[in-house]
């Protein structure tokens, strides 16, 4: 924010001293280990025959068995779904809770953004199964009014892991959205309407390239959550879903093959950085470069 | 440029269903004019200006423009400039940009745009701002970019929010000069709302006093400072001295009171404070049981009298306005 820096530091500067620590101790040696331990042709802690090897990056280049590339590209392809979703809901639910004059309504409906929050992503998780799957709620409803006669695939599929992850990480892109529309004058809009745009052209010409930093922020954030979710795909997706995070946790509890769920990691985590950068510098140029960062 | 004439016919608007905000407005402005709601905070003076506009729609009565009734037309297609007390510019275009919009809203041509946008910055003189962004301009520069933006148009009424309220003194003294040429220059209708009576006496064609959602008094600044009708508008214009004697409060304007020698003196009192203002030295006076406003302007040779100094008290008669109430 402020560009004024202090050379000396501040006398509470040591307060930071544990999240730092935390830092190292849970992410940045964590992550330390997941690269070394992907060069390694088993753990060289317990197995002195480890060698260095570039083996499992090949292994997964050329993907003789080929489900690796198909998983990255599944994961990729509901890490985008969920969020164009996500971003469709949460932006208009933004945009009101923002402008809202009541303090009470927009109290509660900060709750009931809020409130799935509150529930364990599993216990939610659960509750989308007892909705969608062939004999839950939507599937006996319909089957019971004649309107099909066979059920719906809702889940184990594709649908279900979306509709699950979009339930679970629309709050992240709501509580983003708010404090960047909220901060954007509505008299803005209001000169904009003066000048001859209706309501929703003086929304298109003002208050969304305005938000655009909020977008890009949430979406980020939404595609991160979802690329690297693990239990609602395992739990939704069933045998027609796999993607990255099921594959690494397949290596590591069943293949027993740490160095390669190490370097699956590594992928993923390469290909995120891409993306983001490229989003990042996408947006960045629509929304004019200035004045918004 | 056409101008037209506004028409505020009993116009009540109540916030919440309890907050009376405008409390059955009657007004005219004429075409051409620049007119002034003058007021406190919470007056009603820019909800007024709202229902004009369009952004806020009377609960009862009628708003006409050039003899039309507009009170359910849209704001888009309103017609009119408005300058926001905050300026409101898009913080995301550049200054041609800005001023372009609302070319741009009316499907402009590019060529006729360009020509327009560089005429209406040249009204304002921020030729060569083209390409700047808002943030990049001083206050009184960004004051000038929503007035051009406002003014491009071509509308027939030019709506200001407080336009000057966030400069500083200097600047805002110059902006009045400049806003007052510029709308005698381009013969458009001019609401302009304030809180700052100086402003509005400086620049006002007529000025509309306005207390608790209701018009205290409509009438030249000559007429609002020299014979306010009732005690607010007296009291609220400039200091007044107060004198509750008789049936009716009677209202005398400081300068009408004259220091003078105590033998040819109405009222003996005594010098409590002497305020120098430069052109002029406000006085407060005690005399016969209450207080005394006097300023006395500083032409020809000063006497400079200090606190506590015996000094006399005289007026004429004919300067004392009798209030309503």
């Amino acid at each position: 924010m402020s560009s004024v820096a202090s050379h000396r530091p501040s006398p509470i500067a040591w307060l930071i001293a544990p999240a730092l620590l935390l830092f190292l101790l849970f992410f940045i040696l964590p992550f330390a280990v997941m690269v070394v331990m992907s060069f390694f042709s088993g753990n060289p802690i317990s197995n002195p025959n480890a060698v260095l090897t570039t083996r499992h990056y090949q292994r997964f280049i050329e993907d003789s068995a080929g489900i690796f590339h198909d998983a990255l590209w599944e994961t990729l392809r509901i890490g985008l779904v969920t969020t164009v979703v996500s971003l469709l809901i949460g932006y208009p639910l933004a945009h009101w809770m923002a402008r809202m004059q009541s303090r009470l309504g927009h109290a509660l409906a900060l709750m009931a953004v809020i409130a799935p929050l509150l529930t364990g992503i599993v216990v939610r998780t659960f509750a989308w199964m007892t909705i969608l799957q062939d004999k839950g709620v939507i599937n006996t409803t319909l089957i019971s009014w004649g309107l099909i006669s066979k059920p719906l695939p809702l889940m184990y599929n594709e649908f279900g892991t979306v509709v699950a992850l979009v339930h679970i990480y629309v709050p992240f892109m709501v509580l983003t959205l708010i404090g960047v529309i909220a901060r954007i004058d509505e008299r803005l809009e209001q000169a904009a309407r003066s000048l001859g745009a209706g309501r929703f052209r003086a929304f298109l010409e003002v208050t969304l390239p305005l938000s655009l930093p909020g977008i890009l922020a949430g979406s980020l954030l939404v595609f991160a959550l979802s690329i690297s979710a693990y239990v609602t795909p395992s739990l939704m997706g069933g045998t027609d879903v796999l993607t990255l995070p099921m594959l690494i946790a397949q290596q590591l509890g069943t293949s027993f093959n740490p160095s390669f769920a190490g370097a699956l990691g590594v992928i993923l985590l390469a290909v995120c950085l891409v993306i983001v950068i490229a989003y990042n510098a996408i947006l960045g140029r629509l929304s004019g470069e200035q004045g918004l960062a | 440029m056409t101008s037209a004439s506004i028409k505020l016919e009993s116009v009540t608007k109540s916030f919440d269903g309890k907050v009376v905000a405008v409390d059955g407005v009657t007004l005219e402005i004429k075409a051409g004019e620049f007119f002034s709601l003058l007021g406190p905070s919470g007056c009603g003076k820019t909800t007024s200006l709202r229902m004009i506009a369009g952004f806020e729609s009377p609960d009862s009565g009628r708003v006409h423009v050039g003899g039309q009734d507009i009170t359910d037309v849209p704001v888009h297609h309103r017609d009119m400039g408005m300058v926001f007390q905050s300026y409101a510019l898009f913080p995301h275009r550049t200054v041609a940009e800005n001023v372009a919009f609302g070319l741009r809203m009316r499907g402009v041509s590019r060529s006729e745009i360009d020509r327009r946008v560089a005429a209406a910055l040249a009204q304002v003189a921020l030729t060569g701002f083209e390409h700047r962004r808002p943030a990049q301009l001083s206050g009184g520069q960004q004051q000038r970019v929503a007035l051009a933006r406002a003014i491009v148009i071509e509308p027939r009424v030019l709506l200001c929010d407080e336009p000057l309220g966030a400069l500083d003194r200097k600047l805002r003294q110059q902006m009045q000069f400049e806003l007052k040429e510029l709308q005698q220059r381009l013969g458009v209708t001019l609401v302009f709302v304030t809180h700052d009576q100086e402003e509005a006496l400086a620049m006002s064609d007529r000025i509309a006093v306005m207390n608790r959602g209701k018009v205290e008094q409509v009438g030249s600044p000559t007429e609002i400072y020299e014979r306010p009708r009732t005690r607010f508008v007296a009291d609220f214009i400039g200091e007044i001295n107060l004198l509750d004697d008789g049936s009716k409060p009677r209202a005398l304007r400081p300068e009408k009171i004259r220091l003078v020698p105590t033998a040819q003196a109405r009222l003996a009192g005594t010098v409590e404070t002497a305020n120098f203002l430069g052109g002029a030295t406000l006085y407060r006076v005690s005399a016969g049981g209450r207080t005394y406003l006097a300023r006395e302007t500083h032409s020809g040779e000063r006497s400079p009298r200090a606190a506590g100094d015996a000094v006399g008290l005289a007026w004429n008669d004919t300067d004392i306005v009798t209030l309503e109430s």
